[in-house]
């Protein structure tokens, strides 16, 4: 039976490699903020290690997020599907954000709600410096290699799992530029859990489209970068959390 | 790394760095990749920095199991293959001299398949391959509480023990077992395996090492041995933490407070206890949420279901938390302590606690009060003097199991014990001009009472399938009883063309019992992914029953009839109600209606055994109670939430019961049993807004509540024989009234992370009819309050604010429209908080408060001036020492003004002024040592 998973795996991987790589990935989120908070390092470790002691696991809160690709183009955005059976029957707002990848031209469009504002980033991609671990595991029945990043923007340790049989070079959130689908993602030790958990291969063509109206004020990715920095500095000033208000 | 491996790499570098010179600048790299039988097609194929793993170039091997890369930077790379179901393989690229690199045929090899399947597919865990060292996950793998770590091998793939214990890996004996890499008593592997629990393992490594012999030698004889090593589990997780305080001051003043908790992953065990006459009379907020640590916050504890729903919100702590609750007044001596346990693993949480306090109270008192009446008015000065003792022992508990995904079920329980007697000394002087004669009443009484409490609720919770349709079931018991007694004295002298003086002497025994019983009951269903509906059904029954038996001891202690009663009176609640709501986009509507029945039973003769004779009266109230609720979050951080609803609440029990409360016989207070329910129309509304890009925020928030039916307290003040003036409170229903409140609030910098300003005003305020002496008096009252405040922060090392508050309060009168009165209560506040030495802190605050009553001439400024240094101790500020000198000035005392229906009431006491105190405090987290920027948390 064992050697027979295995043999199927295998099969079943030429199968995927046979096929256009074009179908849709359900991402589960987990986001716990008293992990967040143990990872800001400017706030003292008498307060971290409060409030780890107070919540526990008490500070998380989930919700799904969709990706869809194609061999040229990638869409990622916030799912209408609801994770915490409690939130059923009560509507949060959703922020602006989607990341748009053409995977030809190279390029990004992302919209995203920052501080307050939209902005529509528009540039040609510039993958993160992923450094290459060693591990494998399994994700979603994908079999991955592990890749770390250290994101000193967001003062974020970044670690990934991207599936070897998946040769689509994106991710949830905007994490991409690996040999592989990134499967998994875990930011600041828990801070922020994303997990591949349905994976659909399908025509995803309707799904990739471009909204029709893109709203938002353009810039570029330093431009975008520029205005984060600002935040994070002030936030450190202020000896405030700097995860409100941005995408984490 | 290994050091070889590093050597070689960095001369591998410094090699390539000589010849770079000569080294054309761009390569193409190419290979082929196959195991033992054929080519490997599609394996991934990576370009590494040597340094640091950095991903520099990817690409796949083709059908022919092929790989190149064009026109690369010509420099050393990592070439690392990776392929499913095979070892990840790597190996070193030197820049190339001729701009072509040939990694020719690597050979990969599968990892076992048994090895595969087990970790990576069954107990989904990281396979771990660092070279040649697999690493397993113990903590992924199950085993039987208790196991040792020989159990926990037996179930690693790829791993056998035999019926001694001797471990076997891929064919070969493990020589040596190590624990977090060193040697484990001696070098029998099976010491450890065999003695330790599986529980402490985190990790399983597996590698090949040198021979015993080779290592003895230096000389690498080539042979390799299989070892193992057993990682213990992260203890970053347990530990400890706590904190001592003792202190001592002039004027006899002295404190003392500890809390110690330990804990690991599941378990928080935890104690506080704390004696002071500093009129602490309890913990503060931050040390009772360590005490309570992860049962601080708990969701889904209410059961009593309505508008709005199941109510998933936090509840923070209990509302009889043992907190500092002092209101300024008189001197108090305290103790208290207690401890808590909560269990905590992702199905069951389980909290205990236990606490017992107690303050004693001295209280001196000075009062002044003007009542109002149709024609006339009179004073009331009265000097108190108070003793009052409480105890309190409470338990705790409560537990959380989720049976499946779908269904929760909660249970909690209080229990309280609690014991107090007072004693209270009362001197009044009335004096009313002409109308009324002046007398004085000595008043001289004790108290003594035990109670005990029991609460407990049980809630399930259950989803069903589809999704969005939800059961909840809720029932909770609670009964109070109570045994107290008093003895009342009062000696009433008349200061009348014919003097003489009066005394009152009884003896009172009181036993209130009352318990109640609930249930309710919700039920949601989505009929879209927008629109979803909710039934819910309440019901409670309360009974009480109150026995009073007044006796008087000047006559025998005989019973004093129209003074005694046992009362015995039930309320029935049912509710019925359903509402349907909308949710999108940030959108959330309800609206909805409910049938809602109160009935009131309730009979009362002089006692026990004459009740059975007594005719029950019994009133129903029927109505129809409408709700609105409105959430909607609009875009950029702007909330609106508004609501109506219509409520209709039951009389207090205290406002029911038919007898006539005397412990002053100067101000009666009488119960109405023909209390009908209070009615009001409530509406709210309030919109925050919240800029994360500027840091600044308002709000304004409003509420109005107008009245059908209103319970009022009418006095009635007349002139009785050997009392004096009399007035007589009783409870009422009239129509009419409202009440209303407005509140505004913004924060903002004037200069961004150093200069911020906070403004906040409200406006609130009502009228309120009642009777004085049969006539209706409507009492309308105005107040405004504004407050601004300066936060700022030129270092981290110097924190200052200032703040000043303005506050009036009008009070209009219907009946005597000369005693309308305008009372004010100003304040000004500066504080700072100052680093200025390492280690070393000042912190100083002064406040200045201005209480005023122009009609009265009453004009009083109290400035309060604190100041402290502290300095920390040992390398890990472990020690504070601090020298406090609190009320500088000597000028505390605790003033109140307040202004209702017909009277004007001020009240000073004196409380604890100046003193000086030295603190000596451990903490074995250590203290930070730097100013707090942000007191949240």
């Amino acid at each position: 039976m064992k050697y027979l998973f295995v043999v199927f795996l295998l099969v079943g991987t030429q199968v995927v490699f046979g096929q256009t790589m074009e179908g849709s990935i359900r991402y589960l989120v987990t986001h716990d903020w008293s992990k967040k908070m143990a990872a800001v390092d400017y706030i003292s470790k008498q307060r971290r290690e409060r409030i780890a002691y107070m919540w526990g696991n008490r500070s998380e809160w989930k919700l799904y997020t969709n990706l869809f690709f194609s061999p040229t183009h990638t869409k990622y955005e916030d799912s209408e599907e609801k994770a915490e059976p409690e939130d059923e029957g009560y509507s949060w707002r959703k922020e602006v954000f989607m990341v748009n990848h053409d995977l030809v031209k190279n390029t990004e469009l992302d919209l995203i709600e920052m501080l307050g504002k939209t902005y529509v980033v528009e540039d040609s991609l510039q993958a993160p410096d992923w450094k290459i671990q060693n591990d494998l595991k399994e994700v979603a029945g994908h079999v991955c290699m592990n890749a770390f990043w250290t994101d000193t923007l967001k003062a974020q340790k970044v670690k990934v799992w991207f599936a070897l049989d998946m040769p689509i070079s994106a991710g949830p959130e905007r994490f991409y530029g690996l040999p592989g689908m990134i499967l998994e993602v875990d930011v600041n030790d828990g801070g922020m859990v994303i997990t591949a958990d349905k994976i659909d291969l399908r025509p995803v063509e309707k799904e990739l489209a471009l909204p029709k109206k893109i709203k938002g004020k353009k810039v570029t990715e330093a431009q975008y970068r520029a205005v984060l920095k600002e935040h994070m500095e002030n936030k450190r000033k202020e000896e405030e959390p700097p995860f409100w208000g941005i995408r984490y | 790394m290994t050091p070889f491996y590093f050597r070689c790499t960095c001369f591998l570098l410094f090699f390539s760095t000589l010849l770079a010179a000569q080294n054309p600048s761009r390569v193409d790299i190419k290979g082929s990749i196959r195991d033992s039988t054929s080519e490997i097609s599609f394996a991934t194929v990576m370009l590494l920095s040597p340094k640091d793993t950095t991903l520099l170039n990817f690409t796949r091997s083709d059908d022919k199991g092929n790989f190149t890369f064009k026109n690369v930077k010509n420099t050393d790379y990592l070439l690392k293959i990776s392929y499913i179901g095979y070892i990840p393989h790597q190996q070193m690229l030197v820049a190339s001299k001729t701009g072509q690199q040939d990694a020719g045929t690597v050979i990969i090899k599968p990892i076992s398949q048994a090895l595969m399947e087990v970790v990576i597919h069954t107990a989904k865990a990281p396979l771990s391959i660092r070279g040649d060292t697999i690493e397993y996950d113990a903590t992924t793998f199950k085993v039987p509480p208790g196991s040792t770590v020989e159990d926990l091998l037996r179930r690693l793939p790829g791993i056998q023990v035999d019926a001694d214990g001797n471990i076997k890996t891929q064919g070969q004996d493990v020589k040596r077992v190590y624990v977090d890499g060193k040697s484990f008593f001696g070098d029998d592997p099976k010491s450890a395996t065999k003695n330790l629990g599986a529980e402490t393992i985190s990790k399983v490594q597996v590698y090949n090492e040198k021979s015993e012999q080779a290592k003895l030698t230096g000389v690498d004889d080539g042979k390799k041995e299989k070892a193992m090593n057993l990682e213990l589990k992260d203890q970053y997780k347990k530990g400890s933490f706590g904190k001592v305080t003792a202190a001592v001051g002039s004027s006899d003043r002295w404190a003392g407070r500890g809390n110690f908790n330990r804990f690991n992953q599941k378990q928080q065990l935890s104690f506080i206890g704390y004696g002071n006459n500093i009129n602490q009379t309890g913990v503060n907020w931050e040390d009772y949420g360590e005490f309570k640590g992860q049962n601080s916050f708990n969701n889904y504890d209410n059961g009593d279901f309505g508008f709005g729903g199941g109510g998933g919100h936090y509840y923070m702590m209990s509302n009889d938390a043992p907190l500092n609750n002092f209101d300024g007044r008189g001197f108090t001596r305290n103790f208290g302590g207690g401890s808590n346990y909560n269990f905590d693993n992702k199905k069951t949480k389980f909290n205990a606690s236990y606490f017992y306090n107690e303050t004693a109270l001295t209280l001196d008192q000075n009062g002044f009060q003007q009542n109002f009446l149709p024609q006339a008015s009179f004073t009331n000065t009265d000097t108190t003097n108070k003793h009052d003792f409480r105890g309190n022992h409470s338990f705790a508990t409560r537990l959380e199991q989720n049976l499946d995904s779908n269904d929760v079920i909660i249970v909690k329980a209080n229990v309280r014990f609690s014991n107090s007697n007072t004693t209270n000394r009362q001197a009044q002087f009335f004096n009313s001009g002409e109308i009324l004669s002046s007398n004085r009443l000595n008043i001289n009484n004790l108290s003594n009472l035990n109670a005990h409490s029991v609460s407990s609720a049980a809630i399930f919770r259950h989803r069903f399938k589809k999704k969005g349709r939800a059961l909840a079931l809720s029932s909770g018991y609670n009964n109070n009883q109570s045994d107290g007694s008093d003895q009342l004295h009062s000696i009433n002298q008349f200061f009348t063309a014919s003097d003489y003086t009066a005394q009152v002497r009884q003896l009172n025994a009181n036993a209130n019992n009352s318990s109640q019983f609930k249930s309710s009951a919700l039920f949601t269903e989505a009929f879209s992914k927008k629109w979803f509906w909710e039934t819910f059904y309440n019901f409670s029954s309360t009974n009480n029953k109150i026995d009073q038996q007044v006796r008087n001891p000047l006559q025998n202690n005989e019973r004093i009839d129209n003074l005694s009663v046992f009362y015995d009176n039930g309320i029935q609640f049912n509710r019925l109600g359903s509402s349907l709501r909308y949710s999108n986009k940030g959108m959330n509507l309800s609206v909805g209606l409910a049938e809602q029945q109160i009935q009131i039973k309730g009979k009362f003769a002089v006692d026990q055994n004459s009740l059975g004779s007594a005719t029950p009266t019994t009133r129903k109230y029927n109505n129809l109670v409408p709700n609105v609720d409105l959430n909607y979050e609009l875009p950029n951080n702007t909330w609106i939430s508004a609501g109506y609803n219509y409520a209709v609440t039951e009389p207090k029990l205290t406002d029911l019961q038919p007898l006539p409360n005397v412990k002053n016989p100067a101000f009666r207070v009488v119960g109405n049993p023909n209390l009908t329910p209070e009615r009001s129309n409530s509406l709210n509304f309030n919109i925050n807004h919240w800029s994360p890009a500027s840091f600044s925020s308002f709000g304004i928030g409003s509420d109005i509540s107008l009245y059908d039916n209103r319970i009022v307290y009418s006095q009635t003040t007349e002139n009785v024989d050997s009392i004096g003036i009399r007035t007589t409170t009783k409870p009422l229903n009239v129509s009419g009234g409202n009440q209303y409140g407005v509140y505004l609030w913004s924060n903002f910098p004037i200069v961004k992370t150093k200069l911020t300003m906070g403004v906040n005003g409200n406006v609130n305020g009502g009228s309120s009819p009642s009777f004085v002496n049969n006539q209706q008096n409507d009492t309308r009252n105005n107040g405004y309050s504004v407050n601004v405040d300066f936060n700022f922060t030129p270092s981290a090392k110097l924190i200052l604010n200032v703040s000043g508050k303005l506050g009036l309060n009008y009070i209009h009168y219907s009946i005597q429209q000369s005693q309308n009165q305008k009372i004010q209560n100003h304040g000004i506040n500066g504080s700072i908080k100052w680093q200025f030495a390492p280690k070393f802190f000042f912190e100083s605050n002064l406040d200045y408060a201005i209480y005023r009553n122009d009609r009265f001439g009453f004009s009083q400024n109290i400035p309060i001036w604190n100041g402290s240094v502290r300095r920390l101790f040992g390398k890990t500020n472990r020690i504070e020492v601090r020298l406090a000198a609190f009320d500088i000035l000597n000028r505390r005392v605790s003033i109140s003004q307040y202004g209702s229906q017909n009277y004007v009431s001020r009240n000073i006491a004196a409380t604890l002024a100046r003193y000086y105190m030295v603190s000596v405090s451990y903490n074995l987290r250590g203290y930070e040592d730097k100013l707090k920027k942000n007191d949240w948390w």
